[in-house]
């Protein structure tokens, strides 16, 4: 009885949180098209969640990129297909690595930081001074970093794609002794438009979901600095689990709908 | 005028206001007393719409204030200027944007008159030349100016102040409460003031409203109040740790804190 009892509340908890996150989402594209419309908040956003990401994605990408190549060389030398690692490190990036890693990357960085930032807002009753202000808190902080995430989130996987391609060339150029120009053909060869714009539909939803887990949980912050830090790993680890989930739903989706 | 009639308002089934009606007449400071805890501070976010009663209705100058939206809650907030009791200044922005930010926001004003309006306002609390600070270099007095300054920044007809001395050393406090007063006088404001702080509550007060588990249980001028007979409000004015206010308390009976 008292396991069914907590097995209810705990459904409730689920449905109240997905609903309030769904509400805000909404909330948060109804006040995209309301004016004022403002640049410099949307370019500091842009700046701090993007730009500012560029070098952890670098290093994330190159090395992810490196790893893939390593390892898939060790079975494929045994074939003699080393060539073929080239379409393997191309494909994994584009399609699945470059979003996925990408989108976990900026949840732990950018995710954190919306989530540490209006949540102290939050307990500090600024977001309460906002409104006394006559301004809308949904218009003024969610709607600068969703709309900056959404834009630059795509551009760091695309930057990402890119980068983790170019470590696996580097492995396949300076270890396995493949030529440079079959390298890049082969990575180039195996690539359709459809795994870069497949991808960059991931990055835009996961981006969705970063901003708007970490806007929400820092405006139901409460309980002073202990509970910015709960609000913080919450908002990043729910953030980790919907980039994960919503990655395998998006990939069946385009199997079955893209045949491939 | 403001006038709240039977505002109910529960959190998580802990009821903080119980029927609370009270009337605020243009143009008065009138000070809300009570203890830390008792829902001086909701009462306050209830007026300016911050909060939405379960019960009850708030209206200022004939609008309903939970029945407003969109336009006409912006409308009504522009009428408002409040002070927080951390002051609440946005951190990331400077002194000038904090101060000027309603009308940074909310009209098409130039910079030039912008930045006259702010340097008008921060002259106003005794602070001048500090627009390009960041909240985090200024003291805690500093702060609670600068609060003040960005709530007059917009001319407001209705001034609301949440504990705007708590925190300050003695001299501070009567430092903002004589500007309490002077900006009183000067821009013919009306005021509320919560405040646990009794000097404060005597030297701003024009009148002053007791409130006690959820309800006002009196109300009158300060004269009034320092007289009167009911030994709940006496107790709290002289601050005795012994009476009726934590006898009951002490019996098991309901509290909000």
């Amino acid at each position: 009885m008292q396991n069914n009892n907590a097995l209810v509340k705990k459904s409730i908890n689920f449905v109240e949180y997905a609903g309030g996150l769904t509400i805000l989402l909404l909330r948060t594209v109804g006040w995209i098209f309301i004016p004022p419309f403002k640049r410099k908040p949307l370019v500091e956003q842009m700046s701090k969640t993007g730009v500012d990401s560029f070098s952890i994605v670098f290093l994330t990408a190159f090395f992810t990129g490196i790893v893939l190549a390593l390892q898939t060389a060790y079975t494929m030398k045994q074939m003699s297909a080393e060539i073929y690692i080239a379409s393997l490190v191309s494909l994994s990036m584009t399609r699945e690595l470059g979003p996925v890693l990408t989108a976990l990357v900026v949840a732990a960085r950018v995710g954190a930081s919306i989530t540490a930032e209006v949540g102290t807002m939050n307990v500090t009753e600024q977001i309460d001074a906002l409104e006394t202000l006559a301004t809308n808190p949904v218009k003024y902080l969610v709607v600068p970093r969703f709309l900056a995430l959404t834009l630059m989130l795509p551009l760091l996987t695309v930057y990402a794609d890119f980068i983790g391609i170019l470590g696996g060339f580097l492995v396949g150029f300076s270890k396995l002794h493949i030529a440079p120009h079959l390298y890049l053909k082969k990575t180039f060869d195996a690539l359709a438009m459809k795994d870069v714009y497949t991808g960059l539909i991931k990055a835009m939803v996961f981006a969705g979901i970063i901003s708007i887990v970490a806007c929400y949980e820092g405006m139901r912050t409460k309980g002073g600095a202990e509970g910015v830090g709960r609000s913080t790993t919450l908002s990043v680890v729910i953030s980790c689990i919907l980039v994960i989930t919503f990655d395998c739903l998006f990939t069946a989706l385009f199997y079955f709908v893209l045949r491939g | 005028m403001i006038a709240i009639k039977e505002l109910h308002k529960s959190f998580g089934g802990q009821p903080v206001l119980r029927g609370t009606t009270l009337q605020i007449k243009k143009g008065e400071t009138l000070v809300i007393i009570g203890r830390s805890g008792c829902g001086k501070s909701v009462l306050l976010k209830h007026i300016i719409g911050i909060l939405q009663p379960d019960r009850g209705t708030i209206t200022v100058d004939g609008q309903n204030v939970s029945a407003l939206k969109g336009k006409d809650l912006v409308k009504l907030r522009m009428k408002f200027g409040m002070l927080f009791q951390g002051a609440a200044l946005f951190d990331s922005l400077s002194v000038y944007e904090n101060v000027g930010f309603a009308l940074l926001e909310h009209t098409r004003l130039s910079q030039e008159e912008i930045r006259g309006r702010v340097a008008q306002s921060l002259e106003s609390v005794d602070l001048a030349h500090i627009e390009e600070k960041k909240p985090a270099e200024l003291s805690g007095g500093m702060k609670k100016r600068v609060g003040l300054a960005r709530a007059i920044c917009n001319n407001p007809q209705i001034i609301l102040y949440d504990e705007p001395t708590t925190g300050l050393d003695p001299i501070m406090a009567d430092m903002i409460n004589d500007l309490i007063v002077r900006l009183h006088k000067q821009l013919k404001v009306t005021s509320v003031v919560v405040t646990h702080d009794m000097k404060s509550a005597y030297k701003v007060g024009t009148r002053i409203a007791m409130l006690y588990e959820g309800v006002i249980i009196a109300q009158g001028t300060p004269d009034e109040i320092r007289n009167s007979p009911d030994p709940i409000v006496q107790q709290f004015i002289s601050g005795a740790a012994h009476g009726p206010i934590t006898d009951k308390r002490q019996n098991g009976a309901v509290s909000y804190e």
